[in-house]
């Protein structure tokens, strides 16, 4: 369903680039998240599934680098128009929206290093690849350390007690890879590539920890099975294990000694993505309840002119409207400055994802014994926006790390451009 | 002690690269195809050099320019990152340099920057300045 924009001044590029997302959502995403969600989680990788022809797809429309520089090949689009397509894009699924995003981290993080040798061998042959046969993944969460991975504020991350699943030590002019990361990698059983956080200096914690790219077919790399999960089952994730995984030095690019603040910009990305991706998911939520609420008689009249739904409806639309405007303004602030403000992204994201399950509960709600079923999305998209709330963090993590940030940052003075 | 102890020289030294880049490098090509420009706000000693595809404009000559990328940093960090010896994301990270503008533009100059870092020893050298 198409719906008013509050922002008048979109450019005729703006509007061109919302439909050509909306129209891939529509046709291509919507059909094949169905599929890939009833499918089981081995199923949902295999050489027939729907998965692979849907990836080449994306990659041929240039989806998979929305957030990499044109510079280099990739789309280059503003933070309006980031949003713009993110929306839609997860309007269509959200599993599948962050799949055809989530491959590009370890290219986009290494843009910023602008270190030529790591751009020429990594990031151009990504922004070439238009077949999908190029994926990255982002490695940090572990089997023993989930949320510590984003609790850099509190004492404990820089504690010596707090020992990392992978280890790299340096040997020569190499860097030897030992360890496993947990089941929850977003595209873990299918990437070629990883954004990979290892522990380096297990002196000082996790806050000894450095992040290298690491391509996923080197000797000593195996993966898990891919795992079965209530939502966002069109998104696959599995385990990674290294053992003795030799890597040339240069390919860590990020060190302990910038470690911690290099999270936070990871997460500023991160987040702000996911956040994005809820507003889509709000908006599929009200847009299933509004047309099933026009269609639905009871007590003689379709249930859209009874009082209470109404109020119903308008409490979803505000949601979607609110979110929609909130996550907007942190984007254009946080995809503007650099390092970001990292705290508008943690509230964007946890309000986003927040209120998404509050529409998509809502929806299964308003469409009573229907909603419950596989009949109707409302039921997916409920299972979806569940996940998001634990995904990229989980909201309550997120909320401490935020309250830390304000704690050292608040009241923040005007940019001093 | 700061590497340019002198701002004339600083602002003479880099006037000549920027100009260099701008008539004669890949830089200059790209910044007018793309109509990019950019702002360097150096501190200690401070000066604020504005360039575009017309070339590099100091201090007051700069304002009421709205550039697509400001960075701001001091000026021996700007010297380092000329050198190619600052780790440009710690940099960021530490926020040893602070950048307005969208990221895809910044990102987009670094690599337009390359020809620049290329230049400057001999540009160092030739005005004086340590490159070690
Ligand atoms: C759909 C999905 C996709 C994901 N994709 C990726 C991915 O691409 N890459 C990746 O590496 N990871 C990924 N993750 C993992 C995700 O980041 C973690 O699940 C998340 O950080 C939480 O970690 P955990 O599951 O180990 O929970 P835990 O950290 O064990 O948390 C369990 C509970 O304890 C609470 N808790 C934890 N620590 C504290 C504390 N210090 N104080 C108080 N309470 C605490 C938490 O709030 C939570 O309620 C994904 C997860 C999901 C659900």
């Amino acid at each position: 369903m198409d719906y008013f924009d509050l922002n008048t001044n979109l450019t005729d590029e703006d509007i061109a680039l919302r439909d050509a997302a909306r129209q891939f959502a529509e046709k291509e995403m919507r059909p094949v998240a169905r599929q890939l969600d009833l499918l089981s989680a081995d199923a949902a990788v295999a050489e027939d599934s729907p998965l692979w022809p849907f990836l080449k797809k994306a990659y041929s429309l240039g989806y998979h680098k929305i957030l990499l520089p044109e510079y280099y090949g990739g789309l280059g689009s503003s933070a309006l128009q980031t949003s713009l397509i993110f929306e839609e894009l997860a309007w269509g699924s959200f599993g599948l929206a962050l799949l055809t995003t989530v491959v590009c981290f370890p290219f986009y993080l290494i843009c910023i290093t602008n270190e030529e040798h790591l751009i020429e061998q990594f990031v151009v042959p990504f922004c070439e690849c238009t077949d999908g046969s190029i994926r990255g993944c982002w490695g940090i969460t572990e089997p023993g350390h989930g949320s510590d991975h984003v609790n850099m504020g509190e004492a404990f991350f820089s504690s010596p007690k707090l020992k990392g699943d992978v280890r790299a030590k340096l040997d020569g002019d190499e860097y030897v890879i030992n360890g496993q990361k947990s089941a929850w990698v977003s595209g873990g059983t299918i990437a070629t590539h990883t954004m990979l956080h290892v522990q380096l200096d297990p002196s000082k914690g996790f806050a000894g920890n450095g992040i290298c790219i690491l391509p996923l077919d080197l000797p000593g790399v195996s993966r898990g099975k891919p795992l079965e999960k209530i939502g966002q089952r069109d998104l696959n994730q599995g385990e990674i294990f290294f053992d003795d995984v030799r890597i040339p030095k240069e390919w860590m690019f990020v060190d302990p000694d910038f470690y911690v603040p290099m999270i936070d910009m990871i997460l500023n990305a991160a987040n702000l993505s996911m956040a994005n991706w809820s507003v889509g998911l709000s908006r599929a939520a009200f847009d299933e309840a509004f047309t099933y609420a026009q269609e639905r008689i009871q007590g003689l009249s379709p249930i859209i002119d009874h009082f209470t739904t109404k109020q119903r409806l308008f409490t979803m639309f505000t949601r979607v409207e609110a979110a929609r405007a909130y996550v907007r303004a942190a984007m254009e602030l946080n995809l503007n400055i650099s390092p970001p403000h990292v705290e508008y992204s943690i509230a964007a994201k946890t309000l986003g994802t927040d209120w998404a399950f509050e529409n998509a509960n809502e929806a299964i709600q308003l469409l009573g014994g229907n909603g419950l079923t596989r009949e109707y999305l409302p039921e997916k998209l409920f299972r979806d926006a569940r996940a998001a709330m634990i995904e990229d963090g989980n909201n309550e993590m997120l909320r401490q790390h935020g309250g830390h940030v304000l704690k050292e940052n608040y009241p923040r003075g005007p940019l001093d451009f | 002690m700061p590497v340019f102890t002198d701002r004339n020289v600083a602002i003479e030294l880099f006037g000549d690269l920027w100009s260099k880049m701008v008539d004669e490098t890949e830089f200059g090509k790209k910044v007018r195809e793309e109509n990019l420009s950019v702002q360097f706000i150096c501190s200690d000693p401070d000066v604020t050099m504005y360039v575009d595809g017309d070339g590099p404009l100091f201090d007051d000559e700069t304002q009421g320019k709205n550039p697509t990328v400001v960075m701001k940093m001091s000026s021996d960090t700007a010297h380092l990152y000329w050198l190619k010896k600052l780790n440009v994301p710690k940099a960021l990270a530490l926020r040893q340099i602070k950048a307005k503008g969208p990221v895809g533009k910044i990102l987009q100059l670094m690599p337009l920057l390359r020809p620049g870092q290329a230049l400057y020893p001999e540009y160092c050298r030739k005005y004086g300045i340590p490159t070690e």
